[in-house]
């Protein structure tokens, strides 16, 4: 390793601070391809994770299970189904979006609905059936019970999405997999930490790596902030 | 006629059987005592009624209510109003409960505000709305669901014990306030395992015991709880007329 870690840190601020195109390329591309994965995903994850828990039906035992399985494939493994899919002899394959944005989302969605599905089954399950009852014989629609049920149980949802932004935003394997660490197209914070700390140029790893530090802290706070409010009820 | 018919009503819990009725009817105007012991399924009735459970064999059909939108034509969804026994409410003010069922648009409509005034005026919450109503005591609870039901007008209202644990006060407003919904038409359907003077206000009965729902007759009550709502009026009435005539 070339330089002290001083100089090293001095260089990465130098390197943020300055809006060095490359680095920030490379931000840019995470964050938009992290959340599209998650806007796209979210509604249906979480009609899904509502329908799992206030529905009793056929074959539900079987869909939870293989969801929490999913949580916890490896985002490689991940990334290796979605380049099958992808790939040109794949089913997918003349949508020619490996090596794309397009197929990186598709990865990142893939590894981002299981967790959102798990995590708001989770909270739906937890709220008195009560609220969804009052809604319906008041005479409420299905939607606005819906979303009245969301609006009670606003914090547990929102660390479900905090939650699965984190994981796409971080995973490597997926994204290696499905974008190819292509400069200015598909190379992200964690696909370009890899690259770049095994070519020895440190200063742009820490740099990306403080980015991605400094945004685990503020949804951790985020995070702690909202588990602080959020208090028991007394029904 | 605005009714509910159940027949060849049956509900089990895995082999239990819960209840039997060969034929139920409530109707609006009806004033019906719901008696049955404790867990003889006097809640999972009136939820079955609601549309809110599924019975596991007959059938219930709405008659005579406006068609809804064909995507929930056949459903029993908002025709029975079912009041929890102990109510839920919405993490939120007393106004925003209150008024949480209504669509925006209609809450602005004039005959809907002088509704909304009048369930604020009858359940003596107009010194709370502003409040969290998850801080409310049982009755002052008890009376915002009813105030919320109140509003929404409905044809035919199931309240499931709705003055248990509840001090005299509260009982009588309570009371007022369901007398007024009698006195307006609303057919009240109101479950009770004993005998109060709640259930003076009804003129049938249905029994559960030995897992047959039994329909008669009752006594016609005497009780007229209109009379004391405008003797009752307090201090606390004034603020809430205050509030009406500055909405």
């Amino acid at each position: 390793m070339d330089g002290s870690w001083s100089a090293l840190i001095q260089q990465a601020f130098g390197l943020l601070f300055s809006f060095d195109p490359e680095v920030w390329s490379i931000i840019s591309v995470s964050f938009s391809v992290s959340l599209a994965a998650l806007l796209i995903t979210l509604l249906p994850s979480m009609l899904l994770g509502f329908t799992l828990a206030f529905n009793q039906f056929k074959g539900r035992w079987i869909i939870t299970n293989i969801i929490q399985t999913m949580q916890s494939i490896p985002t490689v493994v991940i990334g290796l189904f979605a380049y099958l899919l992808l790939t040109r002899n794949g089913p997918f394959g003349d949508l020619r979006w490996l090596f794309t944005q397009q197929g990186m989302i598709i990865g990142q969605m893939m590894i981002c609905a299981p967790v959102l599905v798990a995590l708001s089954q989770a909270a739906f399950t937890s709220i008195d059936r009560r609220a969804w009852e009052t809604a319906r014989t008041l005479g409420v629609s299905w939607p606005r019970a819906v979303w009245a049920l969301c609006r009670e149980l606003r914090v547990p949802l929102l660390l479900a999405v905090i939650a699965a932004f984190s994981r796409i935003l971080t995973e490597v394997g997926c994204s290696m997999m499905v974008g190819g660490n292509i400069m200015g197209v598909t190379r992200n914070m964690p696909t370009a930490i890899a690259l770049e700390t095994s070519k020895g140029d440190f200063a742009q790893a820490i740099a990306l790596g403080l980015v991605l530090l400094i945004l685990a802290l503020i949804l951790n706070f985020t995070l702690g902030m909202l588990r602080g409010k959020a208090q028991p009820r007394s029904h | 006629m605005i009714k509910l018919v159940a027949t060849d009503l049956k509900m089990q819990f895995e082999h239990r059987t819960l209840f039997e009725a060969k034929h139920l009817h409530f109707c609006q105007g009806d004033v019906v005592h719901l008696r049955g012991d404790n867990g003889s399924g006097k809640s999972t009735l009136m939820k079955i009624l609601a549309g809110i459970q599924t019975p596991t064999q007959g059938k219930i059909e709405a008659q005579g209510f406006q068609p809804g939108p064909w995507w929930r034509s056949d459903s029993l969804l908002g025709k029975a109003l079912y009041l929890h026994q102990h109510p839920y409410l919405y993490d939120g003010s007393v106004e925003y409960n209150m008024t949480y069922a209504l669509p925006a648009p209609l809450r602005e409509q004039p005959d809907i505000k002088q509704r909304i005034s009048e369930s604020i005026l009858h359940a003596e919450l107009g010194h709370l709305l502003q409040q969290n109503a998850t801080l409310l005591s049982g009755g002052e609870r008890q009376r915002l669901a009813i105030a919320r039901a109140y509003i929404m007008q409905p044809k035919l209202l199931m309240l499931d014990e709705p003055t248990s644990n509840m001090d005299k006060d509260s009982q009588q407003l309570v009371l007022n306030m369901i007398a007024k919904l009698k006195h307006q038409g609303t057919g009240l359907l109101i479950s009770s395992h004993q005998s109060c003077e709640l259930t003076q206000l009804c003129h049938q009965e249905w029994k559960i015991a030995q897992q047959q729902i039994t329909t008669s007759a009752n006594v016609t009550s005497s009780y007229q709880p209109l009379s004391t709502i405008a003797s009752s009026q307090s201090e606390q009435t004034k603020q809430e007329q205050q509030y009406v005539s500055a909405n």
